[in-house]
């Protein structure tokens, strides 16, 4: 591999092209930021060329992150979040609006631009506004104005669209403007005050449980919206993000067989960890048992605020759920819902702690532990990633449909060698939030190389 | 870290009978005892061994407390600060009390009359009643986990003294010792905890004393009922049939009738009014004449039965006054027990982090 600005040559890799259904041994590169060759091998030429080594694959795109600029920028700031972003092999991220302001207007979106043309990285950052005025959910924000300064979609994520009407309504508007309403599917009815999945480690630890029907009432209250607004804006999309329980993910199942406009994802912690974490295991959910105390698993402390989430951790079973969805297609993406925070906010309570995981830079090392345990195949990992999110923002993207290993078009790819492992720590992520679960853990798939959009957004210093 | 089943649950009766009382008139540092805690956070990972050296420990103070003066100087020296971040009298009172038996140096922190009110945070906190000189931390905070949080950044020893819903070890190891020194036929006649019913009556969601005495009694291998209306047993059925799997069995019933019958304990817990503002009872009315621990209902259990109560107790509504006074009670045993009990536990933490420090 050699990398010098913006031309790259590797040679022997293999590549993962979900756009084209394809994978396999072959080299690349790259003149000028411009892919020029992709070159497929074949016969002696591939020999010895496996995927457990060398790995390019398209830029990956995020449909959920937290900025936190404005408003929050010790926790993280434009700058910071698309230098996570490229560490973590994302060249398009989507942000979303809960911040101080909030984004329900243009203006506010403006700066949030400005911020990242200021900060000379090349990953691409798309925003989505605010359904309604400062997320308050009684009055619609400045839905058409944000649609024609260039949001991808609306959501009040952090919370839910507060009431059926409101969503109603939103579904309708934002229909007819072709943009998708992205829903963070909670009945706060159900979770106040909640710290942890409804369930036996809640119970044992003594924290206020979070149910599972918390998400799913809120997910079927949608559908059944969705399925009413659908019938006079046959543009009305909805979008339900950070889904984590086996029931929701059925009631999107079904949607889709009834073919209602609906798409989901889901983020690698609620494939991957379990709320038997917070008991103080750290194995996987695939390889959990559900009680930790019966089989020794419990090898970190308790209460480790850096698990603390919104929607929880949940079950090994649920966790399993997430992942046949993603298998099965009801769910479209991976999405990280990186969620920086400061340690202020962290170093409390656990029930004093703030929900989130920053989870940019440990996305793909997570499914990658998936794929290594063959819970997961490698082109549907990389497909979650691309193709899936490329599909809920539909030409959006400054790539448009072609998320793919396209010659002649600016290079937006990542590189990563899954043979080398690296372990997570503090001063590693490029991130400002540390709150990471997964910090002093060792995860495979080595970012080596990002270009975004034709230019190097990440390098690792050893490449 | 998983509580060892019923085999080893007889061994820690009989090691009771053939109790080494340790010395405590001496600093516990001197003394090689086998206690391996830095902290006391929960009482999961207390294994029979650890809950027998407990027991005969607590024998020891409990004979310091028949002195004519009840004062032995191991702690001599020492800084025991305790440090409450929810009101309580009995067991604030009751480590402060424990602390001073043992010559201990003690400062009380009340969070209502601290920095706490101005918003400081528990780590700084911790870290300032360290620099004042704080070697042990007795804590008690509503939140479940608080004291975790606190072992992060304090050098010396936590003593969890009782965190949200999540534990109150103390009050579960006096409870074990409450039992074993006067149940009919129990350990203190040479018999056993094992297959003894046990019965904790009441809001046991929200109760941290329920969930450490899960693990206690189901590792002396009593047989622990746990009772109360479905709204404050939700859950406890998961951790039973998953504690059955692990060998600590335990049920839960929201019949009252079944659980006190041939009761060898009944222990009443404390009803609180916020209960009926968060739509989970009815009414105290309805609770006392479901649930109360009436002489009737307690005329279920056997004759010799014991009545316990962590306190406080609101007398009419889980507990009938003439029960919680009766001849069958066994209340105020356990306040004076856990003074020993507490005296038992500063004890042996001072011995394996006696000084402070990293």
């Amino acid at each position: 591999m050699t990398v010098q600005g913006p031309d790259v040559e590797i040679r022997g890799a293999w590549l993962v092209d979900p756009a084209a259904g394809r994978e396999g041994p072959g080299d690349i590169i790259v003149r000028d930021g411009i892919l020029e060759t992709v070159t497929w091998l074949s016969g002696a030429e591939a020999r010895g060329i496996e995927p457990d080594g060398v790995v390019i694959a398209p830029g990956f795109i995020d449909l959920h992150v937290h900025l936190r600029e404005p408003g929050n920028e010790d926790a993280e700031t434009v700058a910071t979040g698309l230098a996570a972003a490229a560490h973590g092999g994302f060249t398009t991220v989507c942000a979303m609006p809960n911040t101080d302001p909030v984004l329900d207007e243009p203006g506010v979106l403006s700066r949030v631009l400005a911020a990242a043309a200021a900060s000379g990285s090349p990953v691409e950052l798309l925003a989505h506004g605010a359904v309604t005025v400062g997320r308050a959910g009684e009055q619609l924000a400045a839905l058409g104005e944000l649609a024609d300064a260039g949001v991808v979609g609306f959501s009040d994520d952090g919370a839910p669209v507060r009431t059926g009407s409101i969503l109603r309504a939103a579904l309708a508007y934002t229909g007819a403007l072709g943009l998708p309403i992205v829903d963070h599917p909670e009945d706060a009815g159900l979770t106040a005050g909640a710290e942890a999945n409804d369930g036996f480690v809640a119970t044992v630890l003594g924290l206020r449980g979070w149910p599972a029907a918390a998400e799913e009432a809120a997910v079927a209250r949608d559908l059944a919206v969705l399925g009413d607004v659908v019938r006079d804006v046959p543009g009305a999309r909805l979008h339900l993000t950070h889904l984590s329980t086996a029931g929701a993910l059925d009631l999107v199942r079904r949607a889709k067989a009834a073919r209602l406009p609906v798409t989901c994802d889901v983020t690698p912690h609620h494939l991957a960890l379990t709320d038997e974490w917070i008991a103080g295991a750290r194995r996987w959910a695939w390889e959990a048992s559900g009680d930790p105390w019966a089989d020794d698993a419990l090898v970190a402390g308790p209460y480790a605020t850096a698990l603390r989430v919104n929607p929880p951790l949940r079950t090994p079973a649920d966790a399993a759920a997430c992942m046949t969805a993603l298998a099965d297609g009801t769910a479209d993406a991976v999405a990280t819902d990186h969620a920086p925070h400061t340690e202020v906010d962290k170093a409390v309570e656990f029930g004093a702690a703030a929900n989130g995981i920053s989870g940019l830079e440990t996305a793909l090392g997570v499914l990658l532990a998936a794929v290594d345990a063959g819970r997961l195949t490698l082109p549907r990992a990389i497909a979650a990633l691309t193709t899936g999110p490329a599909g809920v923002l539909g030409a959006r993207s400054r790539r448009g449909n072609a998320v793919g290993l396209v010659e002649g078009a600016p290079a937006d790819l990542v590189v990563f060698d899954r043979s080398e492992r690296w372990t997570v720590t503090p001063d590693g992520l490029a991130s400002r939030g540390k709150n990471s679960p997964l910090v002093g853990l060792a995860l495979s798939g080595k970012v080596l190389v990002t270009l975004a959009g034709g230019r190097i957004a990440y390098e690792a210093p050893d490449a | 870290m998983s509580i060892p089943s019923a085999p080893d649950a007889t061994t820690l009766d009989a090691g009771a009978t053939a109790a080494v009382v340790p010395s405590v008139d001496v600093a516990p540092e001197v003394q090689a005892v086998a206690w391996r805690h830095r902290h006391l956070l929960d009482v999961d990972g207390l294994s029979a061994a650890d809950l027998d050296l407990v027991m005969r420990t607590t024998d020891a103070m409990r004979e310091v407390l028949a002195r004519p003066i009840a004062k032995v100087p191991a702690l001599r020296g020492r800084q025991v600060t305790i440090l409450f971040y929810e009101a309580s009298t009995r067991t604030r009172v009751s480590f402060e009390v424990a602390a001073k038996n043992l010559s201990a140096d003690v400062v009380n922190i009340a969070a209502a009359s601290s920095s706490v009110a101005k918003g400081e945070s528990l780590v700084d906190t911790v870290r300032t009643v360290e620099a004042l000189g704080a070697q042990m931390l007795v804590m008690r905070h509503s939140v479940s986990g608080a004291p975790y949080l606190a072992a992060e950044v304090f050098g010396g020893s936590v003593l969890n003294g009782g965190d949200g819903w999540h534990a109150h070890p103390t009050q579960a190891l006096l409870d074990l010792y409450t039992m074993r020194e006067r149940l009919p036929g129990g350990p203190a006649e040479g018999g056993s905890m094992a297959g003894r019913k046990v019965v904790i009556l009441g809001d046991i969601l929200h109760s941290r004393v329920a969930r450490s005495n899960i693990w206690t009694l189901t590792a002396a291998g009593a047989d622990l009922w746990l009772c109360g209306p479905a709204t404050l047993v939700r859950g406890f059925e998961a951790w039973a049939g998953r504690g059955a799997a692990a060998g600590r069995r335990f049920h839960v019933t929201t019949s009252v009738d079944e659980a006190l019958r041939d009761a060898d304990v009944v222990m009443a817990l404390r009803i609180q009014r916020e209960r009926m503002a968060a739509g989970l009872l009815p009414s105290l009315r309805e609770y006392a004449a479901r649930y109360g621990l009436t002489r009737e209902r307690l005329a279920l259990a056997r004759p010799d039965a014991l009545v316990m109560h962590p306190g406080p107790m609101n007398e009419g509504v889980e507990i009938a006054p003439d029960v919680a006074a009766g001849s069958q009670s066994v209340i105020t045993n356990q306040v004076t027990n856990g003074v020993a009990v507490r005296m038992a536990l500063l004890y042996l933490l001072a011995g394996t982090h006696g000084t402070g420090g990293a």
